[in-house]
């Protein structure tokens, strides 16, 4: 045990004196830090000025003078997507999805506005986020610091001394893991903070442990990738060069081409594409706007049937209205139909991507810190079903207000008759049935759950390299 | 020795260097794979839009086979429009994949419209394909790196490096050479598949050659900073560490920096007030009087004017005058938003010559049409047909025209090259 604390405190020593490894130290910390300041302040002015166009939103919908409440379907509301807590730590997808969107009646709309869009365009990398900083380059701060770890004592003939001492290559290769893992967990502080905040800004607990769990995973893999080249290899040099074209494979070009593998394998159609097949589908159920459409047929006669009257004027509720509620019932349970059918195929998409995670700890890393942050696809996806069950729930309740407030004889005269259309406007005050739309991310378990299958690709990758470590150093000789 | 002598000696040297080769082999082997894979995206982007152009027809004729009257016509009749891909874009899918290249409109309010973002899968969009500029942008300054930086260090190491400088027969020194040849390989196994994939493509001649050229400039910038940097220091792990330094600086660090300054300079109206504004104009011109729509309307349009009265509660002629008058009361947010994102584009392309990988990245998709400034054309083109579509329909609808389903054969038909500079 002493050996293990002597050498790794022997290979801090040897850090410290190192002018490349603490420069490296020192950029990459400056770097993390800066980004993560400036991505917290970003996504917190993100977060304000949705939430106040969120409130205006509403506000101004139940500001809305007496009208006919058909145009309040096609005066319609916005939602908009509140960044989560971790959201600063990791923005995931919130830069890439459009974060506003229109709610109205008869359709369903995209989200738009996506800030990405908007912003200066200087490559890939240039959306730098604390995440990201974690992800790509933390990676090379432990390449330089362990690569050296026991090829080093190699070339310099100490490990045949220490051989040669009775101290074996697991307990050299234990000193080292202490004091590479030290520095990983050094590399972890930054994150803790913005697990810290995150926390204060209302995440639990549990989300910011989990966060800090699947980045010290992370780098934890790479730290044992550098400890097993160092042991394998003959010189520095060489130990250096295979880990640098390891984190080239690893990091920049396995989740670019996994990308480029599921858009291929899985391709999904646009939707555009799939709403041209849909409005044909639309256009058999009906126009809601027509009374007279022979696809409402049937719910007129039910209608004077069960009213026991002759004329729809005698109606005791107007038929344009329950028309309208019946319509966008069906249509809505069409769309629905569409929007799952593609919200799946872009789960299977992603689900595929995140698979290429057992080949590039990346890709599961990204996959899970999205998960956890609930910046992921799943997030996402209920926002959008989120923001339509708010839009069919505000539409149908004016529907009702259309069919029981509102006399058939005036609403059909409303075109024509100045007098007619002044008795089809109903009270403002009705416009309180819009509901508060707040959007919160998953509960903790659930975006646990989401994240597992990346988790383990990690725990597997991580299980793997400290067995084939410990084997390696086992069998170093004299 | 003289002439080419050295070239031959240092070329057949290196086909020995299986590191070397192995480097080449996988350059060749990620550019073939880029191209490929840009290719096979180009030519699923080509036939979603023949698909769609198809689709669309049919489902306009259908959709208006039941209409009486031209404001029912022009309401129910959805138009596609879109950018298709240029034969240079498998190259640089640039913004393709985040922003929409297709849309389908109608004669509403155009502001509530174009924003409509039918674009892919965002995580894919998040993580980026492996196209050919990201390739050639980010993975191959790392290639280079990685067979230039230990040019004489590997020689110190097996104790040739006084041989080789002794016996080279050049008086300056065989590392330049060298070096040269190394970066020439790379470039060659890189740019080799993207001519390829211009003729497959069938590339303009301009583009094809210009492509690789700014490259050959790319590449010659890296080979310059490693073999300076790999000249000065004796440790190749301390050059490597250099060089991937320099690479996370121009590539990484300064770009993100660069973006933050720019955002942070150049603010951009919000997407919401857009929107909101619109919307707002458009719903309070059914409470207005008639006059203040039409009178708005005929400032724009005094072609008009004769035609402007308004009688009954509900005409189409003023429904469709509120929607454009929408459409001008959300203008100069919509502009100032428009020109702020130009701007803002406009000096990532002067931030971006400090910023190597950036800029390359930029100059391909530039070729490619695929940047910014060709989506910003794409929806310049938008604004064009609907303009082309409010107009045909204003012809109907305000001279009170009778209704007739072939007089519909005369409407303008979305160009993807209309509004070309």
């Amino acid at each position: 045990m002493s050996h293990v604390l002597l050498l790794a405190k022997e290979e801090w020593r040897f850090w410290l004196r190192s002018n490349l490894a603490l420069s490296a130290a020192i950029l990459f910390l400056v770097l993390l830090v800066t980004t993560a300041i400036l991505t917290t302040v970003r996504i917190a002015e993100e977060r304000h000025a949705r939430e106040h166009h969120q409130e205006k939103a509403e506000s101004t919908f139940l500001a809305q003078p007496d009208r006919h409440p058909h145009r309040m379907v096609h005066y319609g509301h916005y939602v908009f997507r509140t960044p989560s807590p971790l959201a600063a730590f990791d923005p995931g997808l919130d830069s890439v999805t459009g974060q506003s969107m229109f709610l109205e009646g008869h359709q369903q709309n995209s989200a738009t506005f996506a800030v990405s869009g908007a912003s200066a365009d200087l490559g890939e990398f240039a959306w730098l986020t604390p995440a990201v900083v974690y992800q790509l380059f933390a990676p090379l701060l432990i390449i330089l610091l362990g690569h050296g770890a026991v090829v080093r004592e190699r070339e310099s003939s100490t490990l045949a001394t220490m051989l040669a001492q009775g101290i074996s290559g697991v307990t050299v290769l234990y000193g080292k893991a202490l004091a590479l893992f030290a520095a990983i967990l050094l590399m972890l502080v930054p994150l803790l903070v913005s697990g810290g905040a995150a926390v204060g800004r209302g995440e639990t607990v549990l989300a910011a442990i989990l966060m800090v769990a699947v980045y010290f995973l992370y780098l934890s893999i790479w730290g044992l990738l550098a400890l097993f080249l160092s042991v394998l290899s003959a010189r520095r040099a060489t130990a250096l060069a295979t880990l640098t074209a390891l984190w080239l494979a690893l990091t920049l070009l396995l989740p670019s081409l996994a990308v480029s593998n599921a858009a291929r394998f899985l391709p999904i159609a646009g939707q555009i594409e799939t709403g041209l097949v849909m409005l044909s589908d639309l256009r058999k159920l009906g126009d809601g706007h027509n009374v007279n459409d022979p696809a409402f047929d049937r719910l007129r006669r039910d209608l004077l049937k069960q009213y026991g009257v002759e004329t729809v004027e005698e109606l005791p509720v107007n038929l344009r209205g329950v028309v309208a509620e019946y319509s966008e019932s069906r249509l809505t349970d069409k769309l629905n139909e569409y929007a799952d059918r593609r919200m799946a195929m872009e789960q299977k998409q992603a689900a595929l991507l995140a698979r290429h995670g057992w080949l590039s700890p990346l890709l599961a890393t990204a996959d899970a810190s999205r998960a956890i942050a609930a910046t992921d696809l799943n997030n996402h996806q209920r926002f959008l079903k989120e923001a339509e069950a708010l839009r069919f729930d505000f539409v149908q309740g004016l529907n009702r207000l259309h069919a029981s407030k509102l006399a058939y004889i005036d609403d059909i005269k409303r075109s024509s008759d100045q007098q007619a259309e002044k008795r089809t406007r109903v009270s403002g005050e009705n416009w309180k049935l819009l509901k508060d739309f707040r959007f919160k991310p998953d509960d903790v378990g659930t975006r646990a759950g989401n994240a597992w299958p990346s988790v383990l690709a990690l725990l597997v990758w991580f299980a793997v390299l400290s067995i084939a470590s410990v084997r390696a150093a086992g069998r170093i000789r004299l | 020795m003289s002439g080419f002598a050295p070239v031959f000696r240092e070329a057949g040297l290196l086909k020995r260097d299986r590191a070397f080769i192995g480097w080449v082999v996988l350059t060749l082997l990620l550019s073939v794979v880029s191209v490929v894979g840009g290719i096979a995206e180009v030519s699923k982007q080509r036939e979603t839009i023949a698909r769609l152009i198809e689709g669309d027809r049919e489902d306009r004729l259908e959709a208006r086979a039941k209409q009486g009257d031209w404001g029912g016509a022009a309401y129910y009749s959805f138009h596609l429009t879109y950018d298709p891909p240029s034969n240079f874009a498998f190259a640089a899918l640039g913004t393709r994949d985040q922003e929409p290249w297709k849309h389908r409109i109608r004669m509403l309010a155009l502001e509530g419209q174009i924003y409509e973002r039918d674009a892919g899968n965002p995580v894919l969009a998040l993580t980026g394909r492996f196209d050919f500029a990201f390739f050639a942008a980010f993975v191959l300054p790392l290639v280079l790196i990685a067979v230039l930086h230990d040019l004489q260090a590997s020689e110190r190491g097996a104790g040739r490096h006084e041989l080789l400088i002794a016996t080279s027969g050049i008086s300056s020194s065989p590392w330049r050479l060298r070096a040269w040849l190394k970066a020439g390989a790379v470039f060659i196994a890189a740019a080799l598949p993207l001519l390829v994939g211009c003729i497959v493509s069938g590339t303009s001649m301009t583009r094809s050659l210009m492509a690789p050229a700014i490259l050959c400039g790319y590449l010659a910038f890296w080979s310059f900073v490693s073999y300076r940097i790999a000249r000065r220091e004796r440790n190749p792990s301390v050059i490597l560490a250099t060089l991937l330094g320099v690479w996370v600086m121009v590539g990484v660090v300064g770009p993100a920096a660069g973006k933050l300054v720019i955002d942070h300079q150049v603010p951009v109206p919000q997407g919401a007030d857009i929107l909101m504004t619109q919307r707002e104009a458009v719903n309070d011109a059914w409470d207005l009087p008639k006059e203040v729509t039409m009178d708005a309307f005929v400032a724009r349009h005094p072609e008009w004017s004769q035609y402007a009265a308004v009688d009954r509660p509900f005409e189409w002629k003023w429904y469709y005058a509120f929607q454009q008058v929408g459409d001008q009361k959300a203008e100069p947010l919509s502009l100032a938003y428009r020109e702020s994102r130009l701007h803002r584009d406009r000096l990532a392309g002067w931030f971006a010559w400090l910023t190597p990988p950036a800029l390359l990245q930029r100059s391909l998709q530039r070729i490619a049409d695929t940047d910014l400034r060709a989506h910003m054309e794409y929806e310049a083109n938008v604004r064009l047909f609907h303009g082309q579509l409010r107009e045909f329909y204003y012809g109907k609808l305000f001279p009170d025209a009778p209704f007739d389903t072939d007089a519909l054969g005369g409407l303008p038909e979305f160009d993807p090259g209309m509004a070309a500079p």
